[in-house]
């Protein structure tokens, strides 16, 4: 197992290069850069724009190298934990980020357990009860939370929660939290909030998580073993929790490592809408500014994020599964 | 209700499934009785309901199954409780299942859980119909029970996962599961089927040489008559659920009746008679949604009297003593 994880760690070094050249040349790819950007706003201000102003600008900044000099140059500031500067926000990207993120994680952490606690559950109740009342009325509901977008949720739920309490339930925080520092009222006021944009984040991969584990254990109720644990005189429900269902959650653990990039980019588009502080409108705003270092700093670190994701739901994958454990590993 | 000796009598039993494309009659009529320490034999081609009898003896059907009539007898302490009378998920029938009659399955596999260790699966059943014994205790007998089924190393292979052992290892294993609780009654649902034909030869001998051991009685599915003839006392003959003939084996052997009996005995190869045209039973078998009147056999039926067979359901008749068949060649009437 310690062997596995080291190797896993190793092959993390590969992606995440691969990831870096393609996340910089990706925000690269628009033609300008910043500063020409940030002249086009001086200009459009109708304030003058001095010519040796801006190339003193790029000198400074190194956007008159060549564009394989830069990568080099930022991958190298990297392994130094230096990711850059913002241009926009005139402050280091590591600090842009670290006020940011923690919400973000937050965020798609809640709607990770929300995903894998409602669902799998329903899953179970939807495949031992197939084709009842209760399996028709979840995979109807399951069916409408894939097919509603995230943004048009959003906006549905506020809606709804303006209608009903009068409140908007925009931020993670009330007014009086906002700038406050942590403290449990701070902690419980942001859980009255958090809970809209993990259920609007989460209710896609729920939907999804349900179909797959019904239909996993669909499959695994039909298998001889169950028949045999039947026919040592185990009681059904015991039956089922030790071998069906503990069988059928296996390979839902291994959607957890296509789970998380879409939780991801979910509280992004959600965050847009609702207007959290999270890392989402920050990186919206860079990539229109062209502001490349915090673009692809971000970038980055939500890969590794990613990364360290699936690196954890493929050990917890070998931890449930012999199988798993004594094949690969 | 008395057991007339028998550990295990089935009387005229129905199990249908029911599906939307209609009604299956798995079993459509199915009698026998088994005696303490013998061995029966339940053969037919696939598809006739040797499995379905099985599941339906322990109430272990899959969910469409349901067992509509008949008589399942298990004798206790000289009384017989019917065990289709008894609450399908009931502690009654949990205590019979694994304990008294114990089924041994085709697919050695893909019957055990691939996540838990075979010794998991064995102490588990011990320890569920022997509430006192501590987990030690039962762990010893489950390795005194590999033992006995010839596992190689049991102390060890106890804690390998099914997938670490070979499929003849995995039947040891399942036999050795099924006999962890002393069982009166032993099923085994086709045990070689899925294993090698060297294995085959193995298994067999070992569950011939434990019922000697142990005297349970066996019920011993197959397909194939030559496990029968090297194994069964009594012999029941299947064809599309219901029961067309019973007998001892010498009686289905010697002295077959039934036409589906003799064209499975005429079906299979012999060394002895150097090179002999083997005589296939023509036709195939109908579909069991298809209503069929009349004798299930008639329409392969090298004997089939037209106005007769093709409308009536044949009885059954005793014609010898312990010998039964259901075929119209054997009137009720000519015997007395």
């Amino acid at each position: 197992m310690g062997e596995f994880i080291v190797r896993r760690l190793l092959l993390m070094i590969p992606t995440l290069i691969i990831v870096s050249s393609i996340a910089f040349f990706v925000i690269q790819a628009p033609p300008g850069d910043f500063v020409s950007a940030h002249a086009a706003r001086l200009e459009e201000r109708g304030q003058d724009v001095d010519r040796a102003v801006l190339e003193a600008m790029r000198a400074r900044y190194g956007l008159d190298q060549p564009i394989h000099v830069q990568y080099f140059r930022w991958v190298r500031n990297m392994l130094r934990g230096d990711l850059g500067v913002s241009f926009d926000w005139n402050a280091p990207v590591t600090a842009v980020i670290a006020r940011r993120i923690p919400n973000s994680i937050l965020i798609s952490l809640v709607s990770f357990l929300y995903v894998y606690i409602v669902a799998i559950p329903i899953g179970m109740l939807s495949a031992v009860r197939q084709y009842s009342l209760a399996d028709y009325f979840f995979t109807f509901v399951a069916f409408i939370g894939l097919g509603i977008p995230n943004f048009l949720f959003a906006l549905v739920v506020l809606w709804l929660v303006f209608s009903a309490t009068g409140s908007v339930m925009i931020g993670l925080f009330s007014t009086e939290y906002v700038d406050a520092a942590w403290s449990w009222s701070r902690l419980l006021d942001m859980a009255r909030h958090i809970w809209i944009p993990a259920l609007i984040v989460g209710t896609e991969g729920t939907a999804k998580i349900v179909r797959v584990m019904r239909a996993n254990l669909l499959d695994e109720l039909q298998k001889p073993y169950v028949m045999v644990a039947r026919a040592k005189g185990l009681p059904q429900a015991r039956v089922n929790y030790k071998y069906p269902f503990r069988i059928a959650v296996n390979p839902v653990v291994s959607t957890i490592g296509w789970t998380l990039p879409s939780l991801v980019t979910g509280e992004m588009l959600v965050s847009l809408v609702l207007g959290l502080p999270t890392l989402a409108p920050v990186f919206f705003r860079s990539l229109q500014m062209q502001d490349m270092y915090l673009a692809g700093g971000i970038v980055f670190v939500l890969t590794f994020l990613t990364l360290i994701g699936t690196l954890v739901s493929d050990i917890l994958l070998g931890w449930i599964d012999p199988r798993i454990r004594f094949s690969s590993m | 209700m008395t057991d007339n000796g028998n550990v295990l009598t089935v009387r005229n039993l129905k199990t249908h499934f029911f599906s939307r494309e209609g009604t299956l009659k798995a079993i459509d009529g199915v009698d026998f009785e088994l005696k303490p320490g013998e061995v029966l034999g339940i053969a037919g081609e696939s598809g006739c309901g040797k499995s379905v009898t099985a599941q339906s003896i322990l109430r272990i059907l899959p969910k469409h199954g349901r067992t509509v009539d008949g008589e399942v007898l298990l004798s206790r302490n000289g009384a017989a409780v019917d065990l289709l009378t008894l609450d399908e998920e009931g502690p009654e029938i949990r205590r019979i299942r694994g304990k008294e009659i114990a089924m041994i399955f085709q697919e050695p596999m893909t019957s055990f859980s691939p996540v838990h260790t075979i010794g998991n699966q064995i102490i588990e059943s011990i320890r569920l119909h022997n509430r006192g014994l501590s987990k030690r205790e039962a762990r010893a007998r489950a390795i005194d029970m590999l033992h006995r089924v010839g596992m190689p190393n049991p102390a060890s292979t106890i804690d390998e996962y099914p997938f670490n052992l070979s499929g003849g290892m995995r039947q040891r294993a399942m036999i050795a599961m099924a006999l962890s609780c002393g069982p009166r009654v032993l099923i085994a649902d086709e045990p070689t089927t899925a294993v090698d034909v060297t294995i085959q030869a193995q298994v067999l001998e070992l569950l011939k040489e434990l019922q000697g051991q142990l005297g349970m009685a066996v019920i011993m599915i197959t397909h194939d008559l030559g496990v029968i003839a090297e194994l069964a006392d009594r012999v029941l003959i299947m064809y599309l659920g219901k029961g067309v003939e019973f007998g001892t084996v010498e009686q289905i052997f010697h002295n077959p009746l039934h036409p589906y009996t003799r064209g499975l005995l005429a079906s299979i190869p012999k060394l002895t008679r150097g090179r002999e045209v083997i005589e296939p039973i023509q036709g195939t078998v109908p579909s069991p949604y298809d209503p069929l009147t009349g004798c299930p056999f008639n329409p392969r039926c090298a004997h089939r009297m037209a106005g007769v067979c093709d409308l009536e359901m044949p009885e059954v008749v005793e014609v010898e003593e312990g010998h039964r068949v259901a075929c119209h060649l054997y009137p009720k009437d000519a015997q007395t």
